[in-house]
């Protein structure tokens, strides 16, 4: 008993740590934009594909195609941004929430036109998992956590220590003040369009590293990280990180009691709880 | 020498030109075209199978054109496409029915869109042919307007348990996707396995859209299984073939065809796939039916869809042809009489429309397969087609 719950920890672990990439992206975006960008799901997508060409077409190895994955996810944000959900967001939260789902929609269709409906794997070995005391654990997976942590981190040093870090840290926390003391809102909003969805495209490919993907992929994760986000708090970065953990380990020991197909409902479980019970997530809304 | 001049007069002029306007009245009269309906997925999930199964009805529509029709007039289609999609469906088979009256509306796929289209067939009397699966779909109250080619999830579930039993698996693990076929199929293979000598040592259902199922692979292996069953789709099976050899499963894998297809094969590394069986309903391959739809076609292997498509087109014109009447109500009371029984056996729409013609009888043995139906719509009996993946590819292991 013990060791399985043991294994269903590490297997949330795994999880959980992928799945606090796009949630910080999201997270950062509703710190410094005020609104839950849906279209996190496409662009987690569009990183997922632009790494697969990087990696089987272009034949680079995985951390340079994740770079890719970045950039391109981040670009694509920058430009929707830029010309679908600004104009959008004068109209308020709701208008610019839904918006964010049709492009989503429309991103997504896009990709299915352009590489169609298979699925499609990255060039990457297969390998057995390393069995120690009873317990199993990935290579891949191993490596796709390091990977995140490392994301995390650089994340975090952005915030702390870099000049556009500490302009979006200030929107967030205030925007009034932000202005006054002239920081640039709509330069910030390009930052963190780029930096959140260029994670949201990290977290697409990480996902495909470790399975196969289609354009769907993104969607198929974007309850898990809306979950993720409003458990840690909406708007707080290291409440994404605590987010993901719990949504993945919830959704793994859940298994304990529940049958494999009631799986989300802990996502939607959590959510419900801390709504009911901490309205502001388990860290606030605090950016960082 | 004389000779027989033309003088083109007024009058003569005038009658000519009256002649040539009246000419398509004239024309209309001696046989007004039959139109019936074809509604299927030209898009959407569906959209690999509908164009095809769309192809092979108007293929057969056309040989019976080229052989004088159908009670002495062409046959001829108004196509909707269902987007694989059921309100879009329901839409265009209102249309269908509603402004283009058809007697028939062939081709519906998807379990879904047939749900939601029967009772708009049922209630205008309009027949339709489908191949979609679900269990539920002929329990419906379609009053007999309603036949599928398609094996149901009940009988599906019987060949598959049998196959497994077959290749010596004493201990199966079976792992289903939450979907409307994952509890009656769980249920149906563990009743099957237990008479053939075999036993379901582990059974659940998964939920879709997971990146990992590794705690649900665990599970299973838990009751040390010697052949996984994997009923799910491709997005999840491939994330389930992965996992199984990540948590160091060697032994053989069983999936249907779609949720482990050519395509799913080349994305996957070699090691995951290797030595796992896929199963479809299978075309009757062995039958001169299949022969003559693979002539008519012109392809040389046409798949199940392909096969049950011709096999609508040709009951509906033999049922057509013996009730001497185009009505979806005696489409539905005359089917089963060309379809079953003691008739003689036909194997191809016009040879069972010249006996017909001649007050004959006939059984239709159709390319998909025997084409004899229950009272409410199901198929008897069907092969299944069984491939295995060698060396990274699908390779042809049998039909049953």
């Amino acid at each position: 008993m013990l060791k399985d719950v043991a294994q269903l920890v590490i297997n949330g672990l795994m999880a959980g740590t992928i799945l606090a990439v796009p949630a910080i992206g999201l997270t950062a975006i509703y710190a410094v934009l005020r609104f839950p960008n849906f279209a996190l799901a496409s662009h987690a997508t569009v990183g997922a594909f632009a790494g697969w060409i990087a990696n089987v077409v272009l034949g680079w190895s995985i951390i340079p195609s994740l770079g890719l994955a970045f950039l391109a996810a981040g670009l694509v944000g920058v430009a929707t941004d830029e010309f679908v959900l600004r104009p959008f967001r004068a109209a308020g939260f709701a208008t610019t929430a839904i918006g964010s789902i049709a492009l989503t929609i429309a991103l997504e269709n896009l990709l299915r036109m352009i590489f169609g409906n298979d699925l499609r794997g990255y060039d990457l070995p297969i390998t057995r998992d390393w069995r120690f005391a009873g317990l199993h654990l990935g290579p891949q997976q191993v490596e796709n956590m390091a990977i995140s942590l490392v994301v995390m981190a650089a994340v975090f040093a952005f915030l702390a220590f870099t000049r556009a870090g500490k302009a979006m840290r200030a929107v967030a926390d205030n925007p009034a003040l932000a202005r006054i003391k002239g920081v640039d809102a709509v330069r910030v909003a390009r930052i963190v369009s780029f930096v959140g969805m260029g994670l949201a495209g990290v977290g697409g490919m990480l996902i495909g590293l470790d399975t196969t993907i289609d354009p769907l992929t993104g969607f198929r994760v974007m309850l898990s990280v809306f979950a993720a986000a409003v458990v840690g708090g909406l708007g707080s970065i290291p409440g994404a990180v605590l987010g993901a953990l719990t949504i993945g380990v919830g959704e793994e020991l859940c298994l304990l009691v529940l049958t494999p197909n009631y799986r989300s409902v802990v996502g939607f479980l959590a959510i419900l709880l801390v709504l009911i019970l901490r309205p502001s997530g388990l860290l606030g809304q605090r950016a960082y | 020498m004389s000779t027989a001049q033309f003088r083109l007069t007024r009058r003569s002029v005038l009658a000519g030109s009256a002649a040539a306007l009246a000419a398509p009245y004239i024309a209309r009269a001696q046989g007004v075209p039959l139109t019936l309906g074809i509604l299927t997925p030209l898009t959407g999930a569906g959209g690999y199978d509908g164009p095809r199964m769309m192809k092979a009805i108007q293929a057969v529509a056309a040989q019976v054109n080229d052989a004088g029709g159908l009670l002495g007039r062409k046959i001829t289609f108004v196509i909707e496409d269902d987007q694989t999609n059921p309100e879009a469906a329901v839409r265009a088979a209102r249309k269908l029915v509603d402004v283009d009256k058809v007697p028939v509306i062939m081709g519906t796929w998807a379990s879904a869109v047939t749900s939601a289209v029967a009772p708009v067939c049922w209630e205008s009397k309009t027949f339709l042919t489908t191949t979609s699966g679900a269990d539920t779909i002929t329990k419906l109250p379609h009053q007999g307007y309603l036949i599928r080619t398609q094996p149901n999830n009940y009988l599906q579930g019987a060949k598959h348990a049998e196959f497994i039993a077959s290749t010596g698996a004493k201990k199966v693990g079976l792992l289903s996707i939450q979907a409307p076929f994952a509890q009656p199929t769980q249920e149906r293979v563990k009743d099957v396995l237990a008479k053939n000598g075999s036993s379901l040592t582990g059974g659940l259902i998964y939920e879709p859209n997971k990146t990992s199922y590794r705690s649900e692979v665990d599970q299973i292996l838990r009751g040390s299984p010697d052949m996984v069953y994997l009923n799910g789709y491709t997005p999840d099976v491939s994330v389930l073939l992965r996992d199984l050899y990540r948590a160091g499963y060697d032994g053989p894998r069983f999936t249907q065809s779609y949720a482990l297809t050519s395509k799913a094969v080349e994305s996957l590394p070699k090691e995951v796939t290797e030595g796992t069986y896929t199963v479809q309903p299978s075309a009757d391959i062995d039958s001169p039916a299949y022969a003559n739809a693979a002539k008519l076609l012109g392809i040389k292997d046409p798949d199940s869809y392909e096969t049950q498509a011709v096999d609508w087109m040709s009951l509906v014109a033999l049922s057509i042809a013996k009730a001497k009447a185009a009505t979806g109500t005696a489409i539905r009371d005359t089917v089963r009489s060309v379809s079953q029984g003691a008739g003689t056996k036909v194997y191809s729409a016009v040879d069972g429309l010249t006996i017909l013609a001649k007050g004959g009888e006939v059984n239709y043995e159709g390319a998909s397969g025997p084409c004899d139906f229950t009272d409410i719509g199901d198929i008897q009996d069907c092969k299944f087609r069984y491939l295995v993946v060698k060396n990274g590819a699908l390779t042809f292991l049998k039909v049953v």
